[in-house]
């Protein structure tokens, strides 16, 4: 009877559901996205760097060397993390266009063109005779003046995470018309002696045309500001992803593609790592000019206080097998899988124990994270530990990862710590039960 | 022979490409496994690969990474659950075998 329910389940919900996921616009979005962590990772050790004096003694010489350096050590993170959506924004067009099987390098350089060209340059203005006449007799003012980058000045805002949602949809638009451009034959094409990457230049200039024309039009001479616009649509959603029912929801979400074996973070994550993006670049941006840090479900809460050991909190399942398994099999799972869900990776477990249609482990597997998020999002909210405000690799071990996440707090690593062994009590009682049926299962077998 | 094992991240398809390599060692048999992303699948599977064997948590993605396997007409197959462990390496072996026929 659970069989068919589970494989009814698994047949017409989960899998067409996952399935969703594998649009190919979301899957460049995801793409472009997941291309930009590496970047988000290492420029949030250079934040974690900066921001050390905040657990150090103030009269330390590192701590003095580093205050004095604030600036420039986080220069590094101003042309990564802090404009990531130009980044994302290539890897994006990129992949979108690779799924039309157009070529993916022209695809990213049209989208991050109708994405540059919402964000305008600006010159600021020379100095008039009045201003001159005064700053001849005030030094400061001389040297405020001369301080003054010269050119054109690209403002950087809209390039981070403000501007990803027109990021996403200026990429939408600039492969879209590349795509039809080429499809409806709408273009300059060569005799075929041409060799084809000549041909090929040639065949973007028209969607090259198109799209520069037409974002031009819109953003410089209608006027139209696309970022506040689409901000304002936005900000509902983004302030709704950073409440308790979304992060719970989010989880279920999650867990129950796990249950049927599906890669549930991954699908989540294709529609809500945007909003995990914004929230988190709020955050730095916060801490950089030393504003109050205000969001909590950025996706490093799920990641160091929901998914320690990997999705489902499993840390305390692995640890239970590798340490009180009394049947052979538990206790050779629990061998193995104990050091891959050390480092967040439990896939061994999720086959292996396997908690997949496992209607005695799928319990726990639910419950334990939501509980652990509902502790660590009051443990946040009370201020008994700091907002996380950087991305730290995956793969560290739970408590490091989690002082790291949240700019050094050592009462994150030590909830971090709390949050594993209620894992343990949690999965405790499925765990005895589950070992039991399997020691059994060995004696009828031997 | 050249394996290719994808999963979401490269990570978790470490693991069973470990166990896959121990259970073709302990055969004798000459098989070299590797593992990648989802994303890195499409330029991976041109280099001369006998299979594409993708991990069970991303099925949703078969098709597309079938797709691709198909473009340069590799075989490509979808691990069954059991075999995505570190103990699943002899299942592993036989999953190939079953879709290659016997390796030499």
């Amino acid at each position: 009877m659970f069989d068919k329910i589970t494989t009814f389940m698994d047949e017409k919900l989960s899998v067409p559901m996952a399935k969703l996921a594998e649009q190919r616009h979301l899957r460049a979005i995801r793409d472009g996205i997941i291309a930009t962590l590496p970047l988000i990772i290492v420029s949030s050790m250079f934040m974690v760097i900066a921001f050390l004096p905040n657990s150090m003694p103030a009269e330390w010489g590192i701590t003095k060397f580093l205050m004095l350096h604030q600036f420039k050590i986080l220069l590094p993170y101003r042309v990564s993390m802090y404009i990531m959506t130009l980044y994302a924004v290539f890897g994006m067009g990129y992949s979108l266009a690779n799924s039309y099987e157009l070529d993916p390098l022209s695809g990213g350089i049209l989208s991050e063109l109708a994405f540059l060209l919402t964000i305008l340059p600006q010159t600021i203005p020379a100095a008039g005779e009045a201003i001159t006449e005064l700053a001849a007799q005030t030094p400061e003012l001389q040297e405020y003046l001369s301080s003054l980058p010269g050119g054109f000045l690209m403002p950087m805002g809209n390039l981070g995470s403000a501007g990803m949602f027109i990021g996403i949809l200026a990429t939408f638009f600039a492969v879209e018309i590349y795509r039809f451009t080429q499809k409806s034959g709408f273009k300059i094409s060569m005799p075929p002696q041409v060799p084809s990457s000549v041909a090929r230049s040639f065949e973007a200039l028209t969607p090259t045309a198109v799209v520069l024309i037409a974002v031009s039009i819109i953003t410089i001479f209608l006027g139209i500001d696309v970022h506040s616009i689409v901000l304002k649509l936005v900000t509902p959603l983004i302030s709704a992803s950073d409440s308790l029912v979304s992060v719970l929801l989010i989880i279920f979400l999650s867990q129950f593609f796990w249950s049927f074996g599906i890669h549930g973070w991954s699908i989540v994550g294709s529609l809500a790592r945007p909003l995990w993006l914004v929230l988190l670049e709020q955050n730095t941006t916060a801490l950089v000019n030393g504003t109050e840090v205000m969001n909590t479900a950025a996706e490093p809460f799920y990641q160091w206080f929901v998914m320690i050991g990997g999705s489902g909190s499993t840390i305390g399942l692995a640890i239970l097998f590798a340490f009180f398994a009394k049947s052979a099999y538990g206790k050779a799972l629990g061998k193995t899988s104990f050091i891959p869900a050390v480092c967040n990776i439990n896939e061994p477990m999720i086959f292996g124990a396997p908690i997949v249609m496992n209607p005695m482990l799928i319990i726990p597997f639910i419950i334990s994270p939501m509980v652990n998020a509902t502790i660590a999002w009051f443990a946040t909210s009370l201020g008994l530990i700091n907002r996380v405000v950087a991305s730290a690799p995956w793969t560290l071990p739970g408590p490091i990862g989690a002082f790291l996440a949240t700019g050094n707090d050592w009462r994150a690593a030590v909830l971090s710590i709390l949050l594993i062994i209620l894992s343990v009590a949690i999965y405790y009682p499925f765990f005895k039960m589950y070992d039991k049926d399997l020691e059994v299962q060995e004696h009828e077998e031997a | 022979m050249k394996v290719l094992l994808v999963c979401s991240q490269g990570m978790s398809s470490a693991i069973a490409a470990k166990a896959l390599q121990e259970a073709a060692q302990k055969k004798g048999l000459d098989v070299t496994v590797t593992e990648c992303s989802t994303q890195a699948f499409a330029e991976e599977i041109k280099n001369g690969y006998a299979i594409g064997m993708v991990a069970p948590q991303i099925r949703h993605r078969f098709d597309v990474l079938k797709q691709q396997a198909d473009a340069v007409q590799i075989p490509c197959v979808l691990i069954k659950p059991q075999g995505y462990t570190p103990l699943g390496g002899p299942k592993l072996l036989a999953q190939i075998e079953e879709a290659l026929g016997e390796i030499k």
